[in-house]
């Protein structure tokens, strides 16, 4: 039981070494990854493990990181209070939105949150005075602890760890498997008296919570903030991110934002049609790998696991 | 597990290999700006410009011995993507100098950015007044005139005329809200009776201007100052063309009478727009102009813009500091720079001691056909030398304190 | 001015009329849209995109022929006949072999559909700036209650109609729209019946990017030419296709009127929040009405 815990501890020593001998460039890129994964997988399990469309993720993403960004310049608070704060602000958002959205099914669902997500895109956007509109918010003030390069990436680090874990062992749990009862057979997890609309509601406002822990990663790194950070063209970016990976693996968002990011940073300098390549990956990915790169990998090399990993 | 454990080392290793980027025998450049949009008629200008200018340089010796060279990325006219931009530059190229961008929120965040990171960042097209402003400091230049300085110059063509009531109408973003905020409070200083009736402010990248003019002419202003940005500039004269707007309501647009506004309109463009430009080919027809102008179509195939110009004279300052500083040194660089002053094709430029600025002159015209040319251009040419409307150094420092 | 004076006056008439010749583009867009959505289930990301393509088409077709009248009437001709070729391909290359998988994977092809399109008009034309203007015969504005109204804008208010009745035409009263409508609600049984579904299917979304070509193609006068067309029109499309019923070409109308309206009345009555009315419609619409406002084909 316990060296299924080995891999990832690994990895974890790994990267907590890397400042160490890697150049700075790398360590900034690493933390993005980190942060994307988590985004990757807050989302996962609304979309992988809940089957819901969540087709605006990033809303929640960009709430976190505003609410962050906006308590760091705007209210005199602790910074440690700040950067709870925009985590809590999107979950909060996503509970509203949670609750407005998931009387629907499927596409409406997906729809109805993507009109909604779209609003409150909207408002940041031309709320010049508050939100800083178009602009967003350059130069937030970050404190010392994690100002430099590398205490943001060991805040990063430590903050991903926590989260991935913390998501994992929900997965897990009864509530997890509840969950995915649900996205299998809706009818029937009702018949054996599970509360569908609850369950979801539920996973909703984690998820939100999470996408908003990794928008105030993104403060830390980046000292700034952009609306386009919940544009709806990123929401199908994150999602992209799941099904690369695959979706029905723990794992899966966290492999697939890492690709994705990696390609991103270094292909894009050397192509200057990145969204073509993206598309022709896209397509080739969802034809001949739809259960993306881990669950693949899952089928091949593990078959009695099932669906998790 | 194991496989993503391999995949994922094999990745990093790669890194670090492509890690050890050359700290060669050339000084390195780095442009972030947009080349997507409608805003490439100004920003191809500022490359090519550079361009010409480095060759010339590189042609006559390099700087210091080395070759100047230069790498472009397109931010596509997004901030967060212009700030990973200057990033990557500066953390994986090693640029010695950072050059952009026509996006004033991309430069101020990319300006931050270099204030932390120590690199000296040119700034080329974005007229923001908070750069070298109120939030200036030692590692920005600004190469290119400001909001600040367009609003100073305008009021003073403004305060001389006629016209109380005013209609203020732009893009609602940073360059749009400065620019008319600078003119608008030089104006009203100088002219205490003007009388603001009213404001529309569009979205950035808007198309569809028809609400917002029927709008306007329904108030029936004396005068509307259209705030747009290099987005916007066409739309808003093709929009005003289609409704008949610049011969209902006299209005006045920066950078309304430069080429690069002009152009894609050809014989299209309204007539009797005022506007104000920075650089025009044809004007003042002085030898060094247009022997400058000649060059650039020579190897371009096209006349000059202000983005020319701009990319132009960064080339010459970079070479010129550096051989003034004596050695490849960022802090050295920019003592040199600071305070110098060169020759252009319309004058002796200064890049001013306080606040990193650069001076320039100021033509303010109207739009009109021309005989020689397929585009129309801008008429009745005034132009306002840059000492009689920057702002002082005191007035820059205290900005700074707030 | 008072909130009333505001409201009667010929600043509203000119607004509304503007909101109106705006429906028309979205109108036809997303009736296209809608089509698909309904017949075929999917949404198609890749609509945007090819709305932007039927733009830039038709600027080639008219900077090749000079300008005029007739390139213009020729561009707004071959530009959706393009772009539907384009859909052919799509939906036969592509999308046929993949009916059977999850919807969202689905989805997902279409946005990495529009991702290709988008980089490919980048290729293709490059990233300048591109400007075309009316033809000679609608340049210029009427005088509407003194206030101006470009005629083109006029031109696109008569267009509309005609789009929607040749539309209603099409899927009522013909024979392969009848089917499709059939298909749309049950395709299985309509292949039990012997109709090869495929063609419908065919049919329907190679309509659709005409349609897309079209509203891109009626557009370029009146705006610029220009990469991120694709991005700012596929999301207002898809929120009126939701609000008015999907499959539905008279919700298509109904949303896009609503969203037209509302945004340029929203402008004028709150300038800086404007743009955030048609989605606050939307908001409105869905929350009492979430599969829309008129009967959805599914």
């Amino acid at each position: 039981m316990k060296w299924k815990y080995a891999v990832p501890l690994v990895l974890l020593a790994l990267l907590a070494a890397m400042p160490q001998f890697l150049p700075r460039f790398h360590i900034y890129i690493i933390a993005i990854v980190l942060l994307t994964g988590l985004l990757a997988t807050s989302l996962n399990l609304a979309i992988g493990f809940g089957g819901i469309y969540q087709f605006h993720h990033a809303v929640f993403y960009g709430v976190g990181a505003y609410g962050t960004a906006l308590m760091l310049t705007k209210s005199g608070l602790p910074a440690p209070l700040c950067l709870v704060a925009g985590p809590m602000a999107a979950a909060a958002l996503s509970l509203v939105m949670g609750i407005i959205c998931v009387r629907l099914s499927k596409l409406y669902f997906g729809m109805l949150q993507i009109s909604l997500g779209s609003l409150v895109w909207a408002i940041v956007y031309r709320w010049y005075s508050f939100t800083g509109g178009d602009n967003g918010i350059p130069g937030i003030p970050v404190p010392e602890w994690i100002a430099s390069p590398e205490g943001a990436y060991y805040y990063i680090l430590a903050v991903t760890a926590v989260c991935m874990y913390a998501l994992h062992r929900i997965v897990r749990s009864p509530f997890g498997k509840a969950l995915e009862g649900i996205r299998d057979n809706p009818v029937r997890s009702e018949a054996i008296g599970i509360h569908v609309r609850l369950h979801q509601l539920a996973a909703l406002v984690i998820a939100g919570f999470f996408g908003g822990v990794a928008g105030s990663l993104f403060v830390v790194i980046e000292t700034s903030v952009f609306p386009d950070m919940m544009f709806w063209t990123y929401s199908l970016e994150v999602l992209v991110m799941c099904l690369l990976g695959g979706m029905y693996t723990f794992f899966g968002p966290l492999v697939g934002s890492s690709i994705l990011v990696l390609l991103r940073t270094y292909v894009s300098v050397y192509i200057p049609y990145w969204h073509l390549f993206l598309g022709i990956v896209l397509t080739l990915l969802i034809i001949f790998l739809p259960d993306g790169v881990l669950g693949f990998a899952v089928r091949r090399f593990r078959p009695k696991e099932g669906r998790l990993a | 597990m194991r496989r993503i454990v391999s995949v994922l080392t094999g990745v990093i290793v790669v890194c670090c290999v492509t890690a050890f980027a050359f700290a060669g025998p050339t000084i390195k450049v780095g442009i972030v700006d947009t080349y997507t949009g409608p805003v490439t008629t100004y920003t191809y200008d500022v490359r090519d410009g550079f361009k010409m200018g480095v060759d010339q340089i590189n042609a006559k010796g390099g700087v210091l011995g080395k070759k100047l060279e230069f790498v472009v990325r397109d931010d596509t006219f997004k901030s967060d993507v212009g700030l990973a931009m200057a990033k990557e530059l500066i953390l994986n190229e090693k640029v010695d100098i950072l050059m952009g961008t026509i996006n004033s929120a991309t430069a101020l965040a990319i300006s931050d950015l270099c204030k932390k990171e120590k690199v000296p960042f040119l700034v080329t097209f974005s007229k923001s007044g908070k750069i070298t402003g109120e939030k200036g400091h030692r590692y920005v230049f600004n190469l290119n005139e400001n909001t600040d300085m367009i609003g100073r110059a305008t009021a003073t063509v403004f305060a001389k005329k006629p016209y109380i009531k005013y209609w203020i109408a732009g893009d609602d973003y940073e360059y749009g809200h400065a620019i008319a905020d600078a003119i608008w409070n030089h104006l009203k200083t100088l002219n205490p009776k003007v009388q603001m009736i009213g404001q529309s402010w569009w979205k950035m990248r808007e198309t569809d201007f028809n609400p917002y003019i029927t709008q306007i002419l329904a108030a029936k202003p004396d005068f509307v100052i259209v705030a747009t940005g290099g987005g916007s500039m066409v739309n808003f004269q093709k929009a005003a063309q289609a409704t008949g707007f610049n011969k209902r309501a006299p209005f006045y647009q920066h950078t309304g009478i430069e080429l690069s506004t002009l152009m894609p309109q050809g014989q299209n463009a309204p007539e009797g727009v005022f506007g104000t430009a920075n650089y025009l080919f044809y004007y003042p027809e002085t030898k060094v102009n247009k022997s400058f102008a000649t060059d650039f179509e020579k190897l371009y195939g096209r006349h000059p813009k202000s983005g020319a110009l701009y990319g132009y004279m960064a080339a010459q300052f970079i070479a010129n500091a550096y051989k003034k500083a004596g050695k490849v040194d960022k802090e050295k660089f920019i003592d040199s720079l600071e305070g110098m002053a060169l020759d252009s094709p319309i004058g002796k430029l200064e890049v001013r001691k306080c606040d990193h600025q650069i001076v320039l002159p100021m033509f303010y015209g109207v739009t009109k056909k021309s005989p020689k040319y397929e585009f129309l251009v801008g008429g009745d040419l005034v132009s306002i030398a840059g000492k009689d409307y920057m702002p002082t150094c005191e007035e820059i420092s205290k900005a700074r304190a707030k | 001015m008072g909130f009333l004076e505001i409201l009667f006056s010929a600043g509203t008439l000119s607004q509304i009329l503007t909101g109106l010749s705006r429906t028309t583009i979205l109108f036809i867009v997303s009736s296209g849209l809608s089509l698909i959505l309904g017949v075929l289930r999917i949404p198609n990301i890749a609509h945007g995109s090819l709305y932007m393509i039927g733009a830039f088409t038709a600027y080639s077709v008219i900077a090749f022929l000079g300008g005029g009248t007739f390139a213009f009437f020729a561009a707004m001709v071959a530009a959706p006949l393009v772009v539907a070729a384009i859909g052919f391909v799509m939906e036969r290359g592509f999308f046929s072999y993949l009916y059977d998988r999850e919807h969202l994977m689905l989805l997902l092809l279409t946005f990495s559909f529009a991702l290709i399109l988008g980089d490919l008009v980048k290729i293709f034309w490059g990233t300048e700036f591109r400007s075309i203007e009316p033809p000679a015969f609608i340049q210029g504005s009427a005088e509407i209650l003194g206030l101006p109204v470009p005629y083109y804008n006029l031109f696109l208010l008569a267009v509309g109609p005609f789009i929607a009745v040749f539309l209603w035409l099409v899927v009522n009263r013909t024979k392969i729209g009848k089917i499709s409508r059939a298909a749309a609600v049950d395709a299985e049984m309509v292949s039990a019946v012997g109709i090869n579904v495929g063609w419908v299917f065919a049919f329907t979304f190679v309509l659709g990017c005409f349609l897309a070509g079209l509203g891109g193609a009626l557009i370029a006068p009146m705006t610029s030419v220009s990469l991120g067309m694709d991005h700012s029109l596929i999301m207002e499309a898809f929120l009126i296709v939701i609000m008015g019923g999907l499959g539905n070409v008279w919700g298509a109308l109904l949303g896009s009127l609503i969203f037209g309206l509302t945004q340029s009345l929203g402008i004028m009555v709150w300038p800086q929040f404007g743009i955030v009315f048609p989605y606050l419609a939307v908001v409105v619409v869905l929350s009492f009405r979430p599969r829309g406002l008129l009967r959805s084909v599914w």
